[in-house]
Formats: C-alpha cells, sequence, structure tokens
C-alpha cells in the first residue's frame, strides 16, 4: 500500500513502512545522520537526522519514523537546522579534532558537518575526556577511542553482518568507549567494513593509513577481479601518479554494501612495480635472461611461428573480460580453427567453498564468461584446470594467458616453471614475476583497472568493469589490441606469400 | 563628442629660447647628483649603498625566504605530515611521506619533508595552511647555487641546516591530549585550549 506524503513541501509517494529516512534517501534528499547505515539496523543514538513533522510538538529522528498518510516532514526548517549544531556540539565535547592527523580527514561525518554547521565557538568549559588512542584491536585495524561518537554501527555490524560479536560498549556516560572483549581481536576476513562504515576516524585501516590523504585520490567505479562473486568496488587511484592506493566497497545487489579483506588487496598487484611494462623475448643464449623487445617486433614473431606451428594450443585463465576472450577465440577459433583451448586454474582450489558472507572458493572473476564463450565457439566445458593435458600434448606453439592476480595461484610456480619447459611459449602476462622464467616470447598486458569489460560472476549476473587511468606504461595493451595487431601481422604474412 | 581647444605654441620663437628651459634642468639636475657624491664622498652624509654580499641586508621579520621546519620542545620534527601546506602549495612543490612514528606517543610524523625550491614562488600559502606553526618562511633570501647542486630541500636541511643553530622550537600549544602524556600536565595545558575544539 502506498502512503502519500510531503518532504520539504515536495509531494512523494512512500510505502508502508519505510522510514522518513529511507524515503530521502531514495529521492536524494540528504538528511545528515552518523548511526544510521542502510545495511544495518536502526539503533537511533546520534540524534542527527532530527526532522520537523507538522503537527508534532518537537522534532524526530528520520531514521526511525515510519512514514504514515498525510505527514508533512520538513528537513531544514530552522529548528532543524538549529537541532544540527546542538548535536554537534554535542558530539564534539570529547572528540580530539585532531583532523590533521587523523586518515579519515576528508572522507569524516563529522568533519564535514562540522564546516556545515558547526558552531565554531565551543561552550564547553570542560577539559576534554582522554581515552586509549591507536589500539592494535584485529586484522587491519587501529582503534581511537577518542575520536569515537558511539554510533555503534561497527558493534551491529559485528552482530548482524559477520555475526561475530567481536565489539561491545563498555563503560558509561563520557567514559563510555567501544572496545573488544579481554584477550580477544577482531579476526575475520571483513573487518575493514568497520573503516569503511565507521563514520569518524575511529576505527583506520592499517593498510592505508597514512599512505595518501583522500582528497589526492579518485576513485573508480569497478568490479573486484579478486573471486567469483564480483564485488561492485570504488578503486582509489592517483591519476598523475598512476598509482593504486586502496579499493572500498560500492552498493550493488551482488555485494550489499560489504567486501572482503582479501579482495581489498587487489590493488596491489597494479602498482608499476609489481608489473611487467614492456615485452620480452628470449636470448640467444637460453640461460641468460629474456630481452627487453619492442612489441611489435614479437607479435610478428609469433604470426611467423604460428604460419609455422602444425599445434597449436590456447592456455587461459579465467580472469580476463568476456570481451577479451571473444576477441581472443574469434581469431584462434574462428579464424585459425585452432580448438585445443585449454583452461588455467589454481590446483589448489576448492570451487565450492563459499564463507556464507561474500568470498567464494573459486578465485576467479571470470570462470563462467570463459565457459559460456568458448560455448559461443562450439568448444563445450567443464570447469577445471587442464594445464596437465596441455603439457602432455606435445603441442609445438603455445600461448598462455598468465592470471593477473598471482595471489589467488597458490602454485604459480611450479606452473611457470612447467610451462618453460614446453618447446614454445609466448606468454601474455601483467606481472613482473614471469621475467624470472624463461620463455620464448612475453607480452605485457594491461590489468583489470585499465580497462573496460564484463566478467560473469558465480551467478552468471554481467559485471561491468571502468577503466581507472591509463596503463602504467606504454607498451601493455589488452587481448583484444594484441589480437588485432596479431591478425593484421599474419594477414601481411599471407598476402605476402600469396603474392611471391 | 567635446572639443577641445588647445593653445597652439608661438611657432616664431627662437631657438635659443626652446633649448634654454632643458639646459636649465639638466644644471639642477647635476647639481643634485654631485652635490650628493661629494658629500658622501668626504664622509658629510652616510651611503646608503651596501657591499653586498659582505655586508649583508636586512630584511623585516616577515619577509617570505627560505623556508624552515620548527621543532617541539624535545627536539622531534612538529610537524605532523598533514598535508595542508602540500594541499594549499599553487606550485605543487612540497613532497610528505607520512609515517608512523617509532616513538609511540607521537603518532604521525613525516618520513620525508622535501620541497623543490625550484618551483617554490614563495607565496607562503605552506605557513598560512600549517595548524600546528611547523613550516615558516624565514629572512635567508640568498638561495643561488651552482648548477647541478641539490634544489629539493631535504627534511634535515629544513629543520636542522646551520643557519637555524640547532634548530627553532615553535612556542604553539601542543597538543596534549594523549593518556601516554602525564594527566596533570594535560590538565594544566588543557585551559588553553578552552574556547577552541
Amino acid at each position: 500500500m502506498s502512503i502519500a506524503i510531503t518532504i520539504n513541501e515536495e509531494e512523494f509517494t512512500a510505502e508502508q513502512g519505510q522510514t522518513v529516512m529511507e524515503l530521502a534517501q531514495q529521492h536524494d534528499i540528504y538528511i545528515p545522520h552518523f548511526c544510521w547505515h542502510p545495511g544495518l539496523s536502526i539503533a537511533g543514538v546520534c540524534r542527527f537526522c532530527m526532522v520537523e513533522v507538522e503537527g508534532r510538538p518537537k522534532l524526530e529522528i528520520a531514521c526511525n519514523l515510519p512514514v504514515t498518510a498525510g505527514m508533512q516532514v520538513r528537513t531544514d526548517s530552522e529548528p532543524v537546522q538549529e537541532a544540527h549544531k546542538w548535536a554537534l556540539e554535542f558530539h564534539l565535547i570529547n572528540h580530539p579534532l585532531d583532523c590533521p592527523i587523523c586518515d579519515q580527514a576528508g572522507e569524516c561525518g563529522l568533519q564535514d558537518y562540522y564546516m556545515q554547521v558547526g558552531k565554531y565557538q565551543a561552550q564547553m568549559t570542560q577539559a576534554k575526556v582522554l581515552k586509549p588512542k591507536k589500539l592494535d584491536v584485529g586484522v587491519d585495524l587501529v582503534l581511537d577511542t577518542e575520536r569515537c561518537i558511539l554510533c555503534s554501527r561497527c558493534v551491529r555490524f559485528e552482530d548482524e553482518v559477520t555475526k561475530s560479536g567481536g565489539l561491545g560498549i563498555f563503560d558509561r556516560g563520557d567514559r563510555a568507549i567501544i572496545g573488544t572483549y579481554q584477550n580477544k581481536r577482531i579476526e575475520h576476513n571483513y573487518t575493514t567494513n568497520l573503516v569503511d562504515i565507521c563514520p569518524v576516524g575511529a576505527f583506520t585501516s592499517k593498510d592505508f593509513r597514512f599512505k595518501k590523504r583522500v582528497w589526492f585520490t579518485q576513485e573508480a567505479q569497478t568490479v573486484c577481479p579478486g573471486c567469483a562473486t564480483g564485488c561492485a568496488i570504488d578503486l582509489a587511484f592517483n591519476a598523475d601518479l598512476k598509482r593504486y592506493y586502496r579499493i572500498k566497497p560500492r552498493f550493488s545487489e551482488v555485494n550489499a554494501h560489504w567486501m572482503c579483506n582479501f579482495g581489498r588487496g587487489m590493488y596491489m598487484h597494479l602498482n608499476v612495480e609489481q608489473r611487467l611494462l614492456s615485452a620480452y623475448s628470449a636470448a640467444e643464449d637460453a640461460h641468460k635472461p629474456m630481452l627487453k623487445t619492442d612489441t611489435a617486433h614479437i607479435v610478428q614473431a609469433l604470426a611467423e611461428q604460428l604460419q609455422q606451428a602444425q599445434q597449436v594450443a590456447l592456455l587461459v585463465t579465467p580472469q580476463y573480460t568476456v570481451e577479451d576472450y571473444r576477441a581472443l577465440l574469434a581469431f584462434f577459433v574462428g579464424k585459425l580453427g585452432i580448438r585445443n583451448v585449454h583452461q588455467w586454474r589454481s590446483r589448489q582450489e576448492d570451487t565450492e567453498k563459499f564463507d556464507g558472507v561474500l568470498w567464494r572458493g573459486d578465485q576467479n572473476p571470470n570462470s563462467r564468461g570463459l565457459l559460456e564463450v568458448l560455448a559461443e565457439f562450439g568448444i563445450d566445458k567443464q570447469q577445471g584446470n587442464e594445464f596437465d593435458t596441455l603439457a602432455a600434448g606435445n603441442y609445438d606453439l603455445v600461448i598462455a594467458l598468465a592470471p593477473q592476480v598471482l595471489a589467488t595461484f597458490a602454485d604459480i610456480e611450479t606452473d611457470l616453471q612447467k610451462l618453460q619447459e614446453l618447446p614454445w611459449v609466448s606468454l601474455w602476462a601483467s606481472a613482473k614475476q614471469v621475467l624470472d622464467y624463461r620463455y620464448q616470447q612475453v607480452l605485457a598486458l594491461t590489468c583489470f583497472a585499465e580497462q573496460r569489460g564484463t566478467y560473469r560472476n558465480y551467478a552468471g549476473v554481467e559485471r561491468q568493469l571502468h577503466a581507472a587511468t591509463s596503463p602504467v606504461s606504454a607498451e601493455i595493451m589488452s587481448i583484444t589490441a594484441l589480437v588485432e595487431k596479431l591478425a593484421a601481422c599474419c594477414k601481411a604474412q599471407e598476402d605476402e606469400h600469396g603474392s611471391s | 563628442m567635446a572639443v577641445v581647444r588647445v593653445k597652439r605654441p608661438p611657432a616664431d620663437r627662437n631657438i635659443f629660447f626652446q633649448v634654454a628651459g632643458y639646459v636649465a634642468e639638466i644644471g639642477k639636475g647635476m647639481r643634485l647628483t654631485m652635490g650628493i657624491f661629494l658629500r658622501q664622498l668626504f664622509k658629510r652624509e652616510a651611503s646608503n649603498t651596501l657591499e653586498w654580499p659582505e655586508q649583508p641586508a636586512d630584511y623585516g621579520e616577515r619577509f617570505k625566504g627560505k623556508h624552515f621546519l620548527t621543532l617541539r620542545d624535545d627536539g622531534e620534527i612538529r610537524c605532523t605530515a598533514c598535508f595542508l601546506c602540500a594541499t594549499a602549495c599553487p606550485a605543487d612543490c612540497i613532497h610528505i611521506e607520512a609515517a608512523e612514528h617509532p616513538d609511540g606517543s607521537i603518532e604521525k610524523y613525516p618520513s620525508r619533508f622535501e620541497i623543490d625550491i625550484l618551483r617554490c614562488v614563495f607565496c607562503g600559502m605552506c605557513e598560512e595552511a600549517c595548524p600546528v606553526d611547523a613550516i615558516r618562511l624565514g629572512p635567508e633570501y640568498t638561495m643561488a647555487g651552482a648548477a647541478g647542486e641539490k634544489w629539493v630541500y631535504t627534511k634535515d636541511y629544513l629543520s636542522q641546516r646551520s643557519v637555524l643553530e640547532g634548530g627553532v622550537t615553535s612556542v604553539k600549544d601542543e597538543n596534549t591530549k594523549h593518556p601516554d602524556l602525564d594527566r596533570e600536565d594535560a590538565a594544566q595545558t588543557s585551559h588553553l585550549k578552552h574556547g577552541v575544539h
């Protein structure tokens, strides 16, 4: 049943049971709040989301105010603004206001409202209460109880989302603090969500702490490549420095408001010191390291090898986009008629594993996408590792698409070692580690943060990637671009043969 | 359109009268110049000219010259690596790397603090943005140097170069709100903070 109500003299239709806060959020009317979070239960403790309701003597909190027929709500009247001012004053009584050393500065609710509606002259004459600072309370967590405004979001997260109940509010009054239980730490795979939902700087992330001020970073809306769930993420980077700093979850149907700590590490392999920055080819002396070579030369060499080779095989990891697979298979399967396409997966993965929240044992973002594209080209396969089939296959040319995220491949070293024993390997990779081995050639690929595309997650839902910055080096390119180059080279060779 | 009527100069004046005026003015000027020259030559009047660089010139205290970083009472660098100077800098010449201080009582400090002095425009915005009086533009104005010299001032140079004679300690009120510090100390100094969050 829908109900008509007005907010700031504008009419809206609401659902029965909806709160004013939810309705306002839905229509982009901003009601300032600290303790309310769309993914958690209602606590109503911060007293900040005050709104005025026609005919009621006092202001009410919007987060716990169900809509009723004919309700007339005001979010911008003078009493409301006055209430914000005073609520903020109370929150700041014991807040240290150490924004210069606080990592939350720049994305802090308290700081924003202080600048917006703050009473810059405090009327409190008592000294501030001192509380424990800089506590190591768990994985990737630093807790500063002085900065805390006791909104209890973190306590509710622990109780409701991870159901681990690791946090509580202890003591009373102005001495109340957030804390863990005696000799207990918060050790699960979702701790950094506490940092995200903390509206102030009470929880900060050990990993991101002091690395970069948030106002020097931009955010790209993309998808986590860490597992088959495909959580929507905001990837923080600096376009001038071409550096990536952190990953935060973005709301989507798949992951709601959360993501796991494992996925948050997925920015590390993107930075320039981890990356393969140009193409390489084997030195004449097989025991010497590979030599940096122009990409055009290597593609030329690959095209020549393709002409000569009798038995060609592809080895593909499920960590690239659907578009890339289509381009790759359209050339190799569709045009050249090569049907030896093998999947390359970690041997130690347990694809059935699921931790009950988000993380999945299938640590490839596009397992399903790869199988579907293979099926489009008439190659029906089951999910599984086929590295050994390939190694036993006696091929004179193997084109291998190495995993982007080596962290998810527990036995990558064994596989890379075995691969270098094959007669002729063209390895397409994005991680620097492959240079420890010797292949006939290595081509440098872009990472997920540098390209658009689609993953299909475990349920077949399409997850859209968006590029953050241009690639860290001019020599690296996407699979689609490489295949185009290769196709052009092959065509030029055919034309030459045809004319001669 | 308004018309302004101007008197024409008489066309028939002798050339002698036309030049005489200029000569008289030159004479007046030479008298002034030679007067000062001779008075200063015979030490009747002090000269304003300095024999720089042997004789240093003093600028006012508010002169915005070479930067320096101030220290706390205990000799540690005062900067908290908040990046406000780097944010305010219009020339983008301040490079800071923040880190956790090995000594637990200080939370954040700059493990690197560098100013690319060739980019700096000496606007003083860094000084103005600093919430803890950690960076100041000092009275030093001689910054010439040979090619190949270090034009990026490091943290040590900015805080401890010889001109600073062991570093400048800032007297700005310290944030003593830390449980590791003596609580009585905090209570004593906290009255300074009243009225300001």
